[in-house]
């Protein structure tokens, strides 16, 4: 009997699980906590699909354009065709497993309008699409856990894979629990970990996402790509403990931005770009509003001309967000946004199938790098997330596995020396604060605008971090995994940094003062790899990763 | 503001409360004042001793993921979504989930949750939509599984229960939520459902509704109950 490891518990994991388990895979899926806990439950807006009762002139074609339209030509299309003309049958899929889709009198989803698409083609749930997508899953999940073909285990984590000679064997998991770390082998693996969010401290997603797996691989010789490519989401709220997201549709709803200049409103986006200026794409009124941050002032949306009975039907979790965390009346005064990191293009290279450049180790979800190019259309995350499972899992079902085990007992014993003698130390230097710090670097030096000079500046910070961090001891105020998962971090944030100056151009998320025009030199994706410590950087001319 | 936390340091340690002089600004919640005291070089305690930093899960940050749920001021809540300016009296004290086993500090196992609902096959399998001749109780049926599937599985309604204890016979409020769930969702499941819901939560729920003054989600308990019962009047 075939046995997969998938390494995360959100959407792009659960899907993959189940679809494996359909065909008899054995599955273990490892996360240290449930699936209700994972940042697809934060994903409100929808799911794109053109069904067959779809909109007048809108079609597959349609979708797959505007998707690689959006991510400014770099996607690959053969990629991009296969996500969109598998959307109906995933959408078809998701109410199957009982997912409670917002539905006409007949019962067929309904859709709404979302930027850079030419036609309504966002099936939703409510304002919690992602949370009802995951709640169907795991009672999916479950169904085949009780027949003793998925088994979840809590409290574990993901510390490294078993690699051999371009192979991948299983994977080296700590368990909380026992302070240990096992062996777990297995046919293939599925990493579903996410995107990098903490290598910008607090973004608008879940502090769980870390990039540890990402920056692992990478330093265990797995390719990455297109790590330049961050989607910054232009209307973020601050509050006490992060920013939060201000859904698109305040502007689709004709919000205005403006701020303030001799006390008289300036409504700059609508003077610069005419009277729909407020719904440029999400790069450009990014950078706009970075512009007025910088020159020292505030930027505000102003809803309320909608009135106190139009925002509550229309935008009723954005006007109980802002008064339940700032005490803001949205339909008395306006919003205090700023830009703040939302999404990450890049990530795990992958071929069609989902493998990386390892074999037998597959990636999925926000933490592979494939469909969405240099910027992502709303509503293709959740689409890539349940895609890319169903790829993974296919390959696997339909590939032969050779008998030959590789024995890690030697590695599994070796990391659990370096654990222990982490944990006999004590250090005064907090590995929070180092993260903290690394936060900073990144926000400071790969924001919304990039240059040469920012850029290098991050690498030495980076470079010096990196450098203390091998002699840095035990933080025993915190997790373990929180302990040996920084070198890592570390690494993916150099590395991010390494391809954003390799990129002399501007191109979707990526905005380099220096280089403020696209060039077709730099048409192609990125690929980094990191041969025995070298980090080597090209473009993907051949497409060998379908980019 | 003085800020007291039962604090323990893994399952075989006992518990013990630790004191923090926070500064609190305005508009700050729970999750607000752990970073506050977490996010110095040194974690100060009111007495001026140096301290670990306290262990708390987090992951949305916005209450729509239940990982931070724990007891503030004596009331089971997330701390991501409690306002401090909510919070009466002097001093803000705040300790674990006491119904589920501590593995560090406020951090708690809720694994029970996980294995109960596998236990009693808590699947929906396949959705089979039923057609009500009346459109408007359709549209309040979906109204209703839509509320429903929107549990966290937070642990707030067991902590707060009066029936609730350890999760060995009684299951609480999330799972009958999820009983009306699938028993609504596939109706061809819905006797075995409704049979371990009476089992489970049915006998023994005492009705004091304290589940759903506290779940963040604010899911109509009483509701799922009250369908639920009905299905069942029907089916006997």
């Amino acid at each position: 009997m075939k046995e997969a490891l998938v390494i995360g518990g959100g959407i792009s994991g659960l899907c993959c699980a189940v679809k494996l388990a359909e065909a008899g895979v054995r599955v273990k899926i490892i996360a240290p906590y449930p699936s209700e806990r994972s940042q697809s439950v934060m994903a409100a807006g929808g799911i794109n699909g053109v069904l067959c009762r779809h909109d007048q002139g809108d079609s597959v074609d349609c979708h797959i354009e505007d998707t690689i339209k959006g991510g400014s030509y770099i996607a690959g299309r053969e990629a991009v065709s296969g996500l969109c003309r598998h959307a109906e049958e995933i959408i078809e899929y998701l109410k199957k497993i009982g997912t409670v889709f917002t539905v006409d009198s007949e019962g067929a989803p309904l859709k709404r309008a979302f930027g850079g698409q030419s036609y309504k083609r966002t099936c939703f749930c409510g304002a919690s699409s992602g949370k009802q997508i995951v709640s169907a899953l795991v009672m999916e999940v479950r169904r085949f856990e009780v027949l003793g073909l998925i088994e979840r285990q809590l409290w574990t984590f993901f510390h490294s894979a078993l690699i051999r000679d371009g192979k991948c064997y299983g994977a080296l998991i700590y368990n909380e629990k026992v302070g240990k770390i096992e062996a777990k082998y297995a046919d293939a693996v599925v990493m579903a970990t996410g995107g990098q969010n903490a290598l910008f401290g607090k973004t608008t997603g879940s502090t769980q996402c870390d990039g540890y797996a990402a920056g692992q691989l990478f330093l265990q010789g797995v390719k990455l790509k297109n790590l330049e490519f961050i989607q910054y989401h232009p209307t973020t709220l601050e509050t006490g403990q992060k920013r939060m997201l201000i859904s698109e549709a305040v502007r689709g709803e004709g919000g205005r931005l403006f701020y303030i200049e001799n006390s008289k409103r300036i409504y700059f986006m609508e003077e610069k770009y005419g009277p729909k200026g407020n719904l440029m794409t999400r790069d450009l009124v990014s950078r706009e509003i970075d512009k007025v941050s910088r020159a020292g002032k505030e930027v505000f949306l102003d809803i309320s001309f909608l009135g106190e009975k139009e925002i509550r039907r229309r935008i009723f979790e954005v006007s109980d967000l802002c008064m339940k965390y700032r005490g803001i009346d949205i339909s008395k005064e306006p919003i205090p946004v700023a830009p703040s990191v939302h999404f990450f293009m890049g990530g795990l290279a992958v071929h069609l199938n989902h493998e990386t450049n390892i074999r037998n180790l597959f990636a999925v979800g926000e933490c592979a790098s494939i469909y969405h190019g240099a910027n992502r259309l709303g509503g293709n995350s959740l689409l890539a997330a349940m895609y890319s499972g169903m790829v993974a899992a296919k390959e696997i079902i339909s590939r032969d596995f050779d008998e030959k085990k590789v024995d890690f007992s030697s590695e599994e014993a070796k990391e659990n020396m370096v654990l222990q003698r982490m944990r006999d130390t004590k250090s005064q230097f907090p590995v929070m604060y180092i993260r903290d710090m690394l936060a900073d670097t990144m926000s400071q030096n790969l924001g919304i605008v990039r240059n040469e000079e920012s850029l290098k500046k991050g690498l030495t910070d980076l470079d010096y971090y990196l450098s203390i961090c091998d002699r840095l001891s035990f933080d025993s105020s915190v997790s373990m995994y929180t302990n040996y998962s920084l070198k890592a971090i570390l690494t993916l944030a150099k590395a991010t940094l390494l391809c954003a100056l390799h990129r002399n151009e501007s191109r979707g998320a990526h905005f380099r003062s220096d280089y403020p025009d696209s060039n077709e030199a730099f048409a192609y994706a990125t690929i980094i790899a990191n041969d025995e410590g070298q980090f080597n950087i090209g473009m993907d001319k051949e497409h060998i990763y379908e980019s | 503001m003085k800020v007291k936390i039962l604090r323990q340091d893994n399952q075989n340690t006992a518990p013990y409360w630790e004191s923090f002089d926070v500064d609190l600004a305005k508009d700050m919640t729970i999750a607000g004042v752990l970073d506050n005291i977490n996010y110095n070089d040194d974690v100060i305690d009111d007495k001026g001793n140096k301290t670990s930093r306290i262990g708390w899960e987090c992951s949305c940050l916005q209450g729509m993921c239940g990982a931070c749920a724990m007891v503030i001021n004596g009331v089971p809540a997330l701390a991501c979504e409690t306002m401090v300016r909510d919070l009466k009296g002097k001093e803000i004290t705040i300790r674990p989930l006491q119904k589920f086993p501590v593995i560090h500090d406020l951090i708690v196992d809720r694994t029970i949750i996980h294995e109960n609902l596998k236990k009693m096959n808590m699947y929906i399998g396949e959705y089979k939509s039923v057609q009500d001749k009346k459109l408007k109780k359709q549209e309040k049926e979906h109204e209703h599984q839509y509320e429903a599937a929107k549990c966290l599985k937070c642990g707030l309604c067991l902590e707060v229960c009066p029936n609730y204890v350890d999760g060995k016979s009684f299951f609480g409020a999330l799972f009958a939520n999820d009983c009306y769930l699938v028993s609504s969702r596939n109706q061809t499941r819905s006797n075995e459902i409704i049979q371990s819901y009476e089992e489970h939560f049915g006998k023994t729920c005492s009705k004091a509704f304290s589940c759903m003054e506290v779940c963040p989600m604010h899911i109509p308990t009483l509701a799922s109950m009250a369908k639920i019962n009905r299905q069942g009047f029907h089916r006997s």
